[in-house]
């Protein structure tokens, strides 16, 4: 069976992650968080993957070219304006000539709730999970294991079942999309709301597995924590004498951790990084590739990824920082619990602190509060205090 | 260059060497052959042009043991019978050859005169007469005493219909690698990548070795018979990175892999420690040697190994450096090449040792027969590079240039710890600076249409930033054939002024450093002639934006280290002229990936 994956999106709500890669492409753990679910379908055998790609495209297919390096066979289709999933799916026809599946590429999710899928397949089905905040998702009205209804972001409360956007079709579905999206009407949920209409049977499937959303930038950080949490520790590199490891860290290959380090795992440190002297990392934080950090510096809970440099003296928490961005002495983020509006809706936040875009500079002694965004591209100059957020491409002096 | 590719096991032959080919087919080549083994005798099928050529003329052949060859004309024209493989007088025997025989004129009367009848022009097929009058069952031995008597530079395979399950070759000067699959199949090659879908350990032969392969293994033997052992290299590339991964070609592929490719090829050496590792001793002055797209790479080298280690520095392309008299001129010999097989850069490295020279090798490719000569290696870690235009191996090669200055920059003690912490954290930026260029590739892409009609295009560079003009315009003429020249910006004036006019656009590349007010008043010059000036600069450069009529934005950096990102600009902008000008971009005519011949 082939399976289609959507993976054609900004993801505008976590920018400035998203300035040169799809959401799909954030790591999430040891790995993009697409490549989830190419692994889960790798593992129920299904290796025949049509991936369709629109936004930064490029990043996708560079990283799994043809799918061999993860064991499967990878076309790919490019949806060129970003209508909706509907007409996404629509745009892998042509590689579709028998029932399939259909995978959101920006969740984290497992094998066996594909497998759970498979064992219960109707016209068309879908896997179904409870949430705490229906109101954001697809909404499912069940009766028994057939679904009734489903609606898109409701006003108001229904039940608490909503669409992990992961479906089985039988073939013959793609001639109502067409209609639909004909129509105008691009969202997948949209054309099966007309399938059960039209009288297909449509089978909700309640699903336990693991299924984890990315929202906003900081959920990154408490996906990254509950990943990494089982995650396998490997050390290459090397570790000078002097340096504390305890719990599960790993090291990639050509990493150097100086003297005076201390480190508590869960913590996964990527290839040809220098850490140290006398740096701390605490749970739980995932730094990438040739990353630096001097000495005297505090990382906990954070997300350091590939090229980045950090200076000492530095107390990073709660935060992310993207590619390539510099870091001079002292830089101080101040993480606490924020009540912060977005999209006139007031989000709760346990703790946080700062995101910053990619290849921005950060001059020496720099304060940031807490649940500020620094943007991509940036130049914040020596000694300030960031109280809003910052653009990409500004110069804060 | 020609490729070889042979296959003796237990499956049909002809389909796994036609793939085997397929794989070869970037190197660059203008016709193609097939022979196995078959029940009655040598099944042998050639046509020039492309292997779909072939592929649509192939016969069916049943045969377990069979060669392939893509062959690349230099004596000869293209045509079916200059076409590779070539059999003896008896048609029992059959061979392939990469390479140049010099005194083939001279071995090809005396077999005449013994009743050899040739059938073709090529130096090739005097190979297959000379083993042939020499083959008395023990087909070994008859290659043995060929090579004997051959001059010039050779990789030869060979078959015969009396040793079926047999392939025996041998190398001089030019590139044979053998494997085994796990499946007791026995296979060699010009290069790695057609043997990648079987194994990932190879074995390289060196001038002098012929090998046989016969039931799953193989068996190295020196001129003299005697029995030689050659290490095994593991080659960490999948079959995969040679696909093409839903891109259009494989130029665009590994155009946009650059800020990986850059990024593995600094990852883990930029610690004082890996420094120190690989720098040599006692260097007072460095010589680069290098061709094609690596001597551009080199001259940007010799800025950067002046201005951060301040040797003294000069760059020669390879094919000149032997004419070079001085005993030992330089105290350092950096070798690059992509391939690590280019032939002129091989030689030039020969000759530096011979001379006494220390070298180090500049290459992409693991256990290549420039990284067993010299005398250490930087890999630059790039993946195959498939394209015949080379893209993410010229910025892994300035990556590599970079390290290597920084290395006897501290040696020297010319570059203070201070200055190189600034300088790494720059290099460190440049994946994500190469990204911004990537993601900027629309509008890279509309300046591309203003120039697709074009007749000749002028690039212009200063500094640093003069090789990333010859570079530029060595991309825009391979894939588009559109001419282009690069020059120093200083030098227009003395000459190709004169041939600049409103039709005649002139590429300049203009970043912040001390040339900057040069190139603003050189575009001035150009402007004045009415000539469309496109520039490559800044993106925050409004005083550049105003005096041009096109500005392509790349992010700052160090002006070191602009042209690599100035550099991945002109390769989207020659990659996207050339598409649309529907040529064939990743088989440019007439070129090949590696040069094996001189």
């Amino acid at each position: 069976m082939k399976a289609v994956v959507l993976a054609a999106g900004e993801g505008t709500r976590l920018r400035p992650l998203t300035v040169s890669r799809p959401k799909v492409m954030l790591r999430v753990g040891d790995r993009p968080i697409l490549q989830y679910a190419i692994d889960a379908l790798r593992e129920v055998g299904v290796r025949d993957i049509i991936i369709v790609v629109g936004y930064q495209k490029e990043r996708i297919q560079t990283f799994f070219e043809d799918g061999e390096r993860f064991g499967v066979n990878i076309s790919y289709v490019a949806q060129r304006k970003q209508l909706g999933t509907g007409h996404a799916l629509l745009c892998a026809r042509e590689h579709l000539d028998s029932d399939f599946l259909v995978v959101p590429g920006d969740n984290i999710l497992d094998g066996a709730m594909i497998a759970q899928l498979l064992d219960h397949r109707s016209e068309v089905t879908v896997l179904a999970t409870e949430s705490a905040q229906p109101r954001k998702y697809g909404v499912l009205e069940l009766d028994g294991d057939r679904v009734v209804r489903i609606i898109e972001k409701p006003p108001r409360r229904i039940s608490n079942l909503i669409s992990t956007g992961i479906y089985y079709f039988e073939h013959r579905f793609l001639e109502l999309l067409e209609r639909e999206v004909g129509a105008g009407r691009f969202e997948l949920s949209l054309a099966v709301q007309t399938a059960i209409d039209e009288g297909f049977k449509v089978r909700g499937q309640l699903t336990k597995g693991l299924w984890l959303d990315v929202v906003f930038p900081w959920d990154l950080l408490s996906l990254n924590s509950r990943v990494l949490t089982d995650g396998p520790s490997r050390q290459a590199g090397t570790v000078e004498s002097g340096v504390t490891l305890v719990g599960p860290v790993s090291i990639g290959e050509g990493s150097v951790l100086r003297s005076g380090t201390y480190i508590k795992g869960p913590v996964s440190i990527g290839a040809g990084c220098e850490i140290g002297p006398n740096v701390v990392v605490y749970p739980t934080t995932s730094i990438g590739d040739n990353v630096t950090i001097s000495p005297f510096s505090e990382v906990r809970n954070s997300l350091v990824m590939d090229n980045v440099s950090i200076g000492g003296h530095s107390y990073i928490s709660h935060s992310i920082i993207d590619e390539g961005t510099t870091i001079q002495s002292h830089f101080v983020t101040a993480a606490e619990p924020k009540l912060l509006l977005i999209e006139n809706e007031l989000i709760q936040i346990d703790k946080i602190g700062t995101i910053v875009g990619e290849s921005t500079e950060i001059g020496h002694r720099v304060v940031v509060d807490a649940g500020r965004t620094i943007g991509a591209y940036c130049r914040v100059e020596a000694g300030v205090r960031i109280i809003k957020d910052v653009p990409d491409s500004a110069r804060v002096v | 260059m020609c490729g070889i590719v042979g296959y003796t096991g237990n499956r049909q032959a002809l389909g796994l060497l036609v793939e085997g080919l397929k794989r070869l087919e970037y190197r660059g080549y203008d016709s193609a052959g097939v022979v196995v083994i078959g029940g009655d005798g040598l099944n042998l099928q050639k046509a020039k042009g492309m292997i779909s050529e072939l592929e649509k003329r192939l016969q069916p052949a049943e045969g377990t043991t069979g060669l392939a060859h893509t062959r690349w004309a230099t004596h000869g024209r293209p045509s079916d019978e200059n076409a590779h493989p070539f059999l003896d007088c008896t048609g029992r025997m059959a061979m392939v050859h990469n390479g140049i025989i010099e005194n083939f004129q001279e071995l090809r009367e005396r077999l005449v005169a013994k009743g050899h009848r040739f059938t073709s022009d090529t130096d090739t097929e005097t190979i297959v007469h000379l083993i042939e009058s020499h083959y008395k069952g023990d087909l070994v031995a008859a290659v043995r005493k060929a090579c004997k008597e051959l001059r010039g530079t050779y990789a030869i395979a060979v078959l015969h219909a009396d040793h079926p399950g047999t392939l025996v070759a041998a190398r001089f000067e030019n590139p044979l690698v053998v494997g085994v699959s796990a499946e007791g199949e026995a296979l060699l090659a010009s290069d790695v990548t057609p043997l990648l879908p079987y194994t990932n350990d190879f074995t390289f032969l060196e001038d002098g070795d012929v090998v046989e392969l016969k039931g799953g293994a193989f068996r190295i033997t020196d001129l003299a018979g005697k029995r030689v052992e050659r290490p095994t290299h593991h080659v960490d590339w999948s079959v995969e990175d040679a696909q093409k991964g839903g891109f259009e070609h494989f130029m665009l592929k590994e155009i946009f892999e650059q800020p990986h490719a850059i990024l593995q090829s600094m990852m883990g050496r930029i610690s004082d420690e890996a420094l120190e590792a690989i720098a040599p001793k006692n260097v007072d002055k460095v010589k680069i040697v290098a061709c094609g797209t690596s001597y551009h790479a080199s001259l940007i080298g010799k800025y950067a190994l002046e201005a951060i280690a301040g040797l003294d520095t000069t760059v020669e392309m390879s094919s000149e450096y032997r004419y070079s008299n001085l005993a030992r001129e330089s105290a350092l010999v950096i070798a690059v090449t992509q391939s690590g097989e280019t032939i002129d850069t091989i030689s030039a490295l020969r000759e530096a040792k011979r001379r006494g020279t220390r070298t180090v090798a500049i290459s992409n490719v693991v256990g290549s027969t420039i990284t067993r000569e010299a005398h250490d290696t930087i890999y630059t870690r790039a993946g195959p590079e498939i394209g015949v235009a080379a893209t993410k191996t010229f910025t892994t090669q300035l990556v590599a240039l970079y390290l290597l200055a920084f290395a006897l920059g501290r040696r020297q003690g010319s570059l203070g710890a201070e200055e190189l912490r600034r300088l790494r954290e720059e290099l460190r930026k440049l994946p994500a600076k190469v990204q911004q260029v990537l993601n900027s590739h629309e509008a890279i892409k509309a300046a591309a249409a203003r120039l697709k009609d074009v007749r000749d295009v002028y690039f212009i560079g200063r500094n640093i930033n003069y090789p990333a003009a010859l570079e530029g315009a060595l991309k825009l003429k391979e894939i588009s054939y559109i001419h282009a020249e690069g020059y120093p910006a200083g030098e227009l004036k003395h000459g190709p002024i004169a041939l600049l006019d409103a039709r005649t656009p002139v590429v300049a590349i203009v970043v912040d450093d001390a040339v900057r007010s040069k190139m603003i008043s050189n575009i001035g010059e150009v402007s004045a002639r009415d000539a469309p000036v496109y520039a490559v600069g800044y993106e925050d450069d409004l005083e550049l934006a105003k005096v041009v009529d096109v500005l392509l934005p790349i992010p700052r950096t160090d002006p070191l280290f602009s042209p690599v990102v100035a550099v991945v600009a002109l390769q989207l902008l020659a990659y996207y002229v050339a598409l649309m000008r529907g040529c064939s971009i990743d088989k440019p005519r007439n070129l090949a990936k590696s040069v094996t011949v001189e």
